[in-house]
Parts: structure tokens; sequence; C-alpha cells
């Protein structure tokens, strides 16, 4: 298994998935082996969640006529 | 009043005298030596009057009671002004008419501001109005809010169960605002402090004077069309009642009800609550609540995320916890499980991965302390960490343990556990270190 298999899913996504795996891991008819691959991804998501918790600065973007986006200036 | 007439009114005022001005009205009474006084048209009698009219009043405020309100096709509005012994005849053309909020009722006391004039083809004076407004507080602008809040009410768009939650994690937030405002600003540093990793697009619109309406309701559908935000933010600061009106109109309003994702609407201070508010998903008393509403905040959410590893841990306990699988069995396929997939890992795990894996060996070390013979393989395997970090242990091949050059014979066949296998091996010789054990020094 490569060490992260869901690299590029959304903060969104990600904790989706904990929520996801969370559930299923304390419901009452998980199987061990499953209980540990899920252990194991939950691990992964909340590494990459909280990476992207501490490390993004605001990104502001204007929408264009053209319907494209340009970075705004960064707030006075 | 037909539309014909209207037109004539119209050409009217634009109508210069176009009599002889050598003529003044005072020699023309006079005028001597003629057979018969001096006969005027009616035009110009109208004429002069409105000169006089138009010459000698200045613009003026007139209170009153509004009577026979029409609205032409063209949108100029003809009615009368009338107290209780009098009325004076009224119209409010259409550039300026355009700017009511909403027409007055009849019988509705106003006070209109204008010009005084002569309607030449009827001979009828009037006050040509530039500006109306209902006594009392905001009575046009109360009135056209009532109006349209009740036509969107039967068509079904306030209705609470129209109302969508908002995304709980969001990564793109959409802004309709004023690019210059005070409203953009405070949105950026409620989401910078709060929801840093979020991606913020904002479409400009002007939020007040004439199209504002329109403006802001095709940035709301610009943003839609590129399908990026999770949720939008649609506001502007606080202002007059004027200011906030485009809040209150339709177009905004229809747009707001056809966003495909949820809207936060945000618009001035607490206390003004506009149709768009009405109509949105959510109403946030100003536009910085809208985004401490349209995000988490991350100190929360990374204090929710410090909670889950161990959250997982505890629901992967009570598995291996779960009666119905032999112990020893659950707890080697346990055992091997987290070292084969953890141990690649391990060196980039973070804290929080870290403590994990100190839960599940604390786990696996209870398991082991509550079995009894458990075999040396499981012995073995049960030093995670030592045996990942390079060491081995030796065993013979019924599985004990070998913890002594004693133990080694040589010739002896044996295996060595590392942290990823078993190596099969024989003993060619040994040595044992000074001091370091029981028995006598050996020179070999």
């Amino acid at each position: 298994m490569t060490q992260d298999p869901n690299d590029g899913l959304t903060l969104e996504a990600r904790l989706a998935r904990l929520e996801e795996i969370l559930a299923r891991m304390e419901s009452e008819d998980v199987a061990l082996e499953e209980a540990l691959k899920l252990f194991e991804e939950g691990v992964v998501h909340v590494r990459e969640a909280e990476k992207v918790l501490s490390e993004t600065e605001l990104r502001v973007e204007e929408l264009l006529a053209s319907g494209e986006t340009r970075d705004m200036e960064p707030d006075s | 009043m037909s539309d014909d007439a209207l037109d004539l009114f119209e050409d009217a005022e634009a109508l210069e005298p176009e009599s002889d001005p050598s003529e003044p009205v005072a020699e023309t009474v006079e005028a001597p030596a003629e057979p018969g006084p001096k006969v005027w048209s009616v035009s110009q009698v109208n004429r002069a009057v409105r000169g006089l009219l138009e010459s000698s009043v200045e613009p003026l405020w007139v209170g009153g009671e509004v009577g026979s309100w029409t609205r032409s096709r063209a949108g100029h509005c003809y009615f009368t002004l009338k107290d209780d012994r009098a009325q004076l005849r009224s119209v409010m053309f259409a550039r300026e008419a355009q700017r009511l909020p909403s027409d007055p009722d009849e019988g509705m006391r106003v006070r209109a501001y204008g010009d005084l004039t002569l309607y030449e083809a009827r001979g009828d004076y009037q006050l040509v109005v530039r500006k109306l407004e209902a006594e009392g507080k905001e009575g046009l602008w109360r009135k056209a809010f009532e109006e349209l809040r009740s036509r969107l009410e039967a068509e079904g768009l306030l209705a609470p169960d129209r109302k969508r939650p908002l995304p709980r994690y969001p990564d793109c937030i959409g802004v309709v605002t004023s690019p210059t405002g005070a409203a953009l600003h405070d949105i950026r540093s409620v989401l910078a402090r709060r929801a840093p990793w979020v991606r913020v697009v904002v479409a400009g619109a002007r939020v007040q004077g004439d199209g504002a309406s329109r403006e802001v309701a095709r940035a709301i559908e610009r943003l839609a069309a590129t399908g990026l935000p999770d949720v939008m933010i649609v506001g502007r600061g606080g202002g007059s009642v004027e200011d906030l009106w485009a809040f209150n109109e339709e177009p905004v309003a229809r747009a707001i009800a056809a966003c495909p994702v949820p809207v936060v609407s945000a618009v001035g201070h607490e206390v003004d609550v506009t149709i768009s508010d009405l109509v949105a998903d959510r109403r946030a008393p100003t536009p910085s609540a809208a985004a401490e509403a349209v995000v988490p905040d991350a100190a929360e959410l990374l204090g929710h995320l410090r909670r889950t590893p161990e959250r997982l841990g505890r629901a992967l306990r009570r598995t291996a916890a779960r009666p119905g699988v032999e112990v020893r069995e659950r707890l080697s396929r346990l055992v091997r499980s987290v070292e084969r997939r953890l141990a690649p890992a391990r060196q980039t795990l973070d804290l929080h991965a870290v403590r994990l894996e100190q839960r599940i060996r604390r786990l696996t070390a209870e398991r082991r302390a509550r079995v009894s013979g458990v075999s040396g393989r499981l012995d073995a395997l049960s030093p995670l960490s030592t045996l990942s970090r390079g060491y081995a242990v030796a065993r013979t091949a019924e599985g004990r343990v070998l913890r002594s050059v004693d133990d080694f014979p040589p010739g002896l066949r044996f295996q060595l556990r590392v942290h990823d296998g078993t190596v099969d091996a024989e003993v060619r010789g040994s040595d044992e270190l000074a001091g370091g054990g029981a028995s006598a020094p050996s020179d070999s």
C-alpha cells in the first residue's frame, strides 16, 4: 500500500472521509483487518488535514469578466 | 388621460414662446388707434401665463393626499395632490418616476417637490414632480418591500424548507459585494483568521445606485457559473434604506433563489432585514458574521483533528477486544498487520500517529499480559519498534528465544526474527564479552 493513496484530496473530502472511517470503525461489525486498514488511512487523513490547516494562507481571487480569476491584492 | 395627451404635454414642455417678444402684455392692452380691442390667441395667453408661472415661482414642496394615480405605458405618472378643499394636478415623468420604490396608494399622504408650470394644450396648471416621498418613515420603501415579499412568498421562495444547510468544510467561498467596500475587508480578515485554507473568489458589483440590483444578480450568476464556490456570501455594509435598496429588489432575490449553492445574505447592520435576507439560505447580521457562518474555526477544527487518532485507536482496540476470535490469533494478526503497514511510514508519521502507534503497542502489551503461554514467535514480535530499529531476536525452530552465548552451541540452526520477517542462520562460533555474563570467559 502506498503511503498516501488519497493525495490531493480537498480538506472537505478528507474530513468527510474521516467521519466515514470513524463511523465504520466504531460500528459493531467491522473486521479486524478492515479496522486496521481504516485506521491507517485515518492517520494519513489526519496528518494531511492538519498540514493543510496549519500551512496555508488565505487565497483571494477576483472573478474577471472572462470567467477567469486573478489574485487580488492583499488586504490592507 | 390618453397617451396622445401625454405626448402633447411633453412637447408643450419643450416649447419656447414664439410670439414677438416686443409685444408685451401691457402695451397690447393699451393698444391705441385700432378699431376694437386686441384679440389674443388662446395659445398666446397660455404661453404667457406659463411664462409668468415658471419665472415667478421657485421649486417647492407641496404636501397632500394622492388621488387618481395612473402610470402610463411610457412610465409617466399622473395624479392629483389634494387636501380637503382643493386639488392640484401633478405629473411625475418616467425618468424621476422610475426611482420610486413603489407607487403610492390612493389617499396616501405624501410630499412632492417640483416646479409649477402650465400645460398649454389644456390650460391646466400643474406641478411637475421631481421627488415624491410618503409621509411617515420609509413609506414607499416599506410598501415596495411588502409587495415583493408577498409575491415571493406566494411563489414559495421564502419557505423554510427551501433553506439549504451550509457545507461544513467549504474549500471555496464565493463573495459578491463591492470590490472596494468595507464588507470585503471584513470578510477577508475573518476568513484569514478562522479558515486560512479556503479559497475566496470575489465577484465585484456595485451595491447601490441605479442598476445595482441587476449588477449584483449578474455577479451571483457569473460566480455560480464558474462552479468554484461551495457557498456564497452576498452583501454589503450598512447604509441608509436607499443605499441598501438593491438588496430589496427582485433581480437579487431571484438570483439568490436560483443560485445552485447555498447563499448567506449579509446586508448592513443587525436591524436591516432585506428581501435578500429572506430568500437566502442563511441571514447574517453583518458581513463579518457571514464569514464566520460559512467556515469552521481553524482552532476548533484542529482540536477535533487531534482527538481523531485517539478515537480511531479506541475503535481499533474495541474491535481487537471483541470476543469470537481466539485471543492469541487475534493478537498476532494485529501485531503483524500493524507492523507491516506502519513500519514503512513510521519516519514520516507525525506526533499524532506516533501517539496512535503507542496506543496500539500498549494494546498489544495488554493483550499479551492476559494470554498465558504466548509463543516465542509472539514474544519476538512484540517489541516492534526495537526490531525496526535494527535489532533482531534469535530463536530456535521451536520458538524458544536464544538469549545467551550459552544458547548457541556451534552448528545450531536457528532463526533471526527481524522487523519484516525471519532469516535462517547457523552458529559458526561464539565469543562471550568479558564480564558480559556469568560464565567463565572464553578465549576462542
